[in-house]
């Protein structure tokens, strides 16, 4: 399912992925809180401004306004940062959106450390946090393809749906021809015994790149991609941790909640599994930057996310 | 006022009495927020009975958002006289284990959204309003909520996108009783002026007496005519106004206990007003 040729970026995701929606979709709504511009919703906003709304810099006034346009029998897109979505919002996530069947997506940009501002702008906790919502549905894509496809899935999903988004650069590595995304699916990006490895999102292209350097180091490793934080695949989860020693989660996420959480509970509930080792952002601040310098920071860039699931698998 | 508007008025009183009879029913069976519903039977009986239009399916057409989720009381006492309701299932509001709900979550009879988290209903009507008038229908939205609600920011933050998305299909209904959950509103965080407020922020704003039928049906005609802006009705209400036996003995209650009330008086009261007003109205 992955692309020979890895190398294609693309520079605006949810300009396209937006523009194209919106076409073909008329009651879906792009919402926004002052942020449109910085989410890349640039197409929706010019040509088809019908389908676009800006509630003005008020995060808890979007996905509540937004709760009431799903309540007017249209599809919202709540969009703006992943901090703000959750942190500032989180209640009105939960009680305008999350009680009811009404289909109500918020799309929660640079989620993590992929924000430059520090604290502030990351978003360390938003997966833990919508995970704890009953009957919610949480999306972490990995790249271009599987963020497009995760929302023509998302605006058929009933009830409240948290994904996070991708802008900027974003690397297309899944081959749209040959890759579906489907709610709850877990995908085996490789095959090859010794640790396993899991992921979500971004840093599924992180778990790619090292992947790269210990084929060279001669490795043996598995990947596994879970872009549906929930309802997770408890099963093809299980199935994928039990089969190795040695778990290693990766995610762009804190290592508390997220899924290396998710992971070691479903693993314990069975008892008896893998050892799981939990990469990612630790229980702390974590420095402002280019993502390569944070990357660096936190022990997350290629070379040394090689050597600490080398380390573990020992 | 001329026969027929007198005629009007009268058949909304009789309602008013009868939706407070409902609520002092279903509360003393095991306590719950009396006073407001008792309170908001004037502005219930305009909406419910007056304002908001059929939809031939023995439903509303326009749609009414509730924001504050213990004055579910309020529609409770209404839409059993409505008859989408029965009394029997209303008594057992409070009880372990009943689907009527004190403060009820989104999709049961009556209630558009889960209204407990208070200060996100006008928010939410909003939105509806917003999404009704892209589609292009006449439907009006009406949302209730308080003046204890007014201290949350989220409240502000809709009446700017409000009235500058100029959503004049849109009233919103504030009870203002000066009572919230611990106090006296204006001794935990005062509100007032409340029009003034509203009016500052672009939407159209009026002080109305909440227990005058005549008023709140002149309220509702005038946001008809309010074709630029969202219509904000403050009105202006007594905790139990309505049955004076019970406004007198607890004029400052949140909730009332099973205990606390002579329900006895309050209903041999509002019987009496029933029957004085079937009285006046069959001549």
């Amino acid at each position: 399912m992955l692309l020979a040729d890895q190398t294609a970026i693309h520079a605006a995701p949810f300009d396209e992925i937006s523009f194209d929606l919106c076409s073909r979709r008329k009651d879906v709504v792009m919402m926004s809180a002052d942020l449109s511009k910085y989410c890349q919703i640039i197409q929706v906003k010019n040509e088809l401004p019908d389908q676009h709304l800006d509630v003005g810099m008020a995060e808890q006034n979007l996905i509540s306004v937004a709760a009431g346009v799903a309540k007017a029998g249209f599809v919202p897109v709540a969009t703006t940062f992943a901090c703000y979505a959750t942190r500032r919002a989180y209640d009105q996530m939960m009680i305008c959106m999350g009680t009811g069947p009404l289909t109500s997506i918020v799309l929660g940009f640079t989620p993590g450390i992929a924000n430059p501002a520090r604290i502030h702008h990351q978003a360390a906790e938003d997966l833990g946090m919508v995970r704890a919502i009953p009957d919610t549905t949480v999306i972490d894509p990995m790249d271009m393809t599987e963020f497009q496809q995760a929302m023509n899935v998302a605006v058929d999903t009933p009830g409240l749906v948290y994904m996070r988004g991708h802008r900027g650069n974003t690397p297309v590595l899944l081959d749209p021809a040959k890759y579906r995304f489907e709610l709850g699916k877990t995908y085996r990006l490789k095959e090859g015994g010794g640790v396993g490895i899991v992921s979500t999102g971004h840093a599924s292209q992180w778990a790619l790149e090292a992947s790269a350097i210990l084929d060279a180091k001669g490795v043996p490793h598995s990947l596994l991609h879970v872009p549906t934080i929930k309802p997770a695949n408890e099963d093809e989860i299980a199935d994928f941790c039990f089969e190795h020693k040695t778990i290693v989660t990766v995610e762009n996420h804190q290592i508390v909640t997220g899924l290396g959480s998710l992971v070691t509970e479903i693993v314990s509930d069975i008892g008896g599994g893998p050892k799981i080792k939990r990469i990612g952002i630790p229980n702390q601040w974590a420095p402002g930057g280019t993502l390569g310098y944070i990357r660096e920071q936190l022990g997350l860039d290629a070379p040394t996310l090689a050597s600490r699931i080398e380390e573990a698998a020992q | 006022m001329n026969d027929m508007t007198n005629q009007r008025v009268l058949r909304l009183e009789l309602l008013a009495a009868k939706i407070r009879r409902n609520t002092l029913d279903i509360c003393m069976q095991r306590g719950g927020y009396a006073g407001q519903g008792v309170a908001l039977a004037d502005v219930a009986a305009c909406l419910y009975f007056d304002e908001m239009r059929d939809d031939g399916e023995g439903w509303f057409y326009d749609r009414f958002i509730l924001s504050n989720g213990h004055d579910a009381i309020m529609t409770y006492g209404a839409l059993a006289e409505h008859g989408s309701y029965s009394m029997e299932d209303l008594r057992t509001y409070n009880a372990d284990g009943t689907w009527v709900d004190q403060s009820p979550i989104e999709g049961q009879l009556g209630f558009e959204i889960t209204a407990g988290s208070l200060g996100q209903g006008p928010s939410q009507t909003a939105g509806i309003a917003w999404g009704e008038r892209m589609k292009g229908n006449n439907k009006r939205m009406y949302c209730l909520f308080s003046d204890g609600e007014l201290q949350e920011g989220n409240v502000w933050e809709a009446a700017m996108f409000a009235a500058h998305q100029k959503l004049s299909n849109m009233v919103w209904i504030i009870d203002n009783n000066d009572l919230q959950a611990t106090s006296r509103t204006q001794d935990v965080l005062g509100v007032e002026p409340v029009p003034e407020k509203f009016a500052s922020f672009g939407c159209f704003a009026r002080r109305v007496d909440g227990h005058s039928i005549p008023d709140i049906l002149a309220a509702f005609a005038e946001a008809k005519t309010i074709t630029d802006r969202p219509y904000v009705m403050v009105l202006d209400t007594r905790i139990f106004a309505g049955i004076d036996c019970l406004e007198e003995a607890l004029p400052r209650a949140h909730y009332v206990a099973k205990h606390q009330a002579d329900w006895d008086a309050g209903l041999a009261e509002i019987n009496a007003t029933i029957t004085n007003l079937e009285r006046q109205i069959n001549g």
